[in-house]
């Protein structure tokens, strides 16, 4: 069965992007949220294998959604997705539960890569 | 004052961005000084920056080049500039200031940044109120962005 993944990102281009990319690959996109609190909500309902997560949104940003699906599931694979790449984003991302951080322009084989490494 | 050193992180950030995401090297013009109300482009995106250094940076083109460009990004020809071709302009300007912010960060600046706006239309002014702007413009084979920089050291 196809891996289920969770896409957030406030930007439509940028979610029909990766729904593009992560098609192609095989997997499967569960939902697509465009904010934070929906990516939560998205998450306790669909439980998907795998999340990648924009920084800068609306509503809710990605680091609190970050730290709100680790509540709900300690274990959850969330990937950063996000332009913002400094050193201090990145270290707040990973020490809220985030897996992997990648800076946008990404190139597709990167979003690949870093979603194999976690959940195959 | 409007600092020039400024504008160099954001003119990094926009010739890496677009070589990433449109595959061509960009060129870029002359830095100048802009009015404090000035007439914008067709196509603008605006980011706001806060942290400690605020103000705006915003990207003008002419509706044609923003046209070429999300048809690029979007990888098909647009037919009319929809939500995802919006989207799509939107998110390079959100790119490069990301970008540029992570530069700013090495300096020992650090900021945050809004979701980005877009503002279309012809004879729209613009006004950075008491903040300076500085403008330079960046060639790309779609046409020509225009970087207009207006920030303040809080």
């Amino acid at each position: 069965m196809a891996k289920r993944i969770l896409i957030t990102d406030d930007a439509l281009f940028m979610r029909v992007t990766l729904k593009n990319i992560l098609s192609k690959s095989g997997y499967e996109i569960v939902g697509e949220a465009a904010n934070g609190r929906e990516s939560v909500e998205l998450y306790k309902s669909q439980k998907p294998d795998l999340v990648t997560m924009d920084i800068t949104m609306p509503e809710m940003d990605g680091i609190t959604a970050v730290r709100e699906i680790k509540k709900v599931d300690p274990n959850a694979n969330i990937i950063m997705c996000t332009a913002m790449g400094q050193k201090s984003m990145v270290l707040e991302a990973v020490s809220a539960g985030a897996k992997d951080f990648l800076v946008k322009p990404f190139q597709p084989d990167k979003v690949v890569e870093a979603v194999q490494k976690l959940i195959g | 004052m409007m600092k020039v050193e400024y504008i160099n992180p954001f003119v990094m950030a926009a010739f890496s961005v677009l070589e990433s995401v449109l595959g061509q090297e960009p060129t870029k013009g002359a830095l100048a000084m802009r009015p404090s109300t000035f007439t914008s482009q067709q196509c603008n995106i605006i980011t706001g920056i806060a942290g400690q250094i605020e103000g705006q940076v915003i990207y003008g083109m002419s509706l044609i080049t923003a046209d070429k460009i999300a048809s690029a990004m979007i990888g098909q020809p647009i037919r009319t500039f929809d939500q995802l071709a919006a989207s799509a302009i939107a998110e390079l300007g959100n790119m490069i200031t990301g970008n540029a912010m992570s530069l700013m960060a090495e300096t020992g600046y650090t900021c945050d940044i809004t979701p980005p706006s877009i503002i279309r239309g012809t004879n729209v002014k613009i006004s950075t109120l008491s903040i300076p702007a500085l403008v330079i413009p960046v060639h790309i084979e779609q046409g020509e962005i225009e970087l207009t920089v207006s920030l303040r050291e809080k």
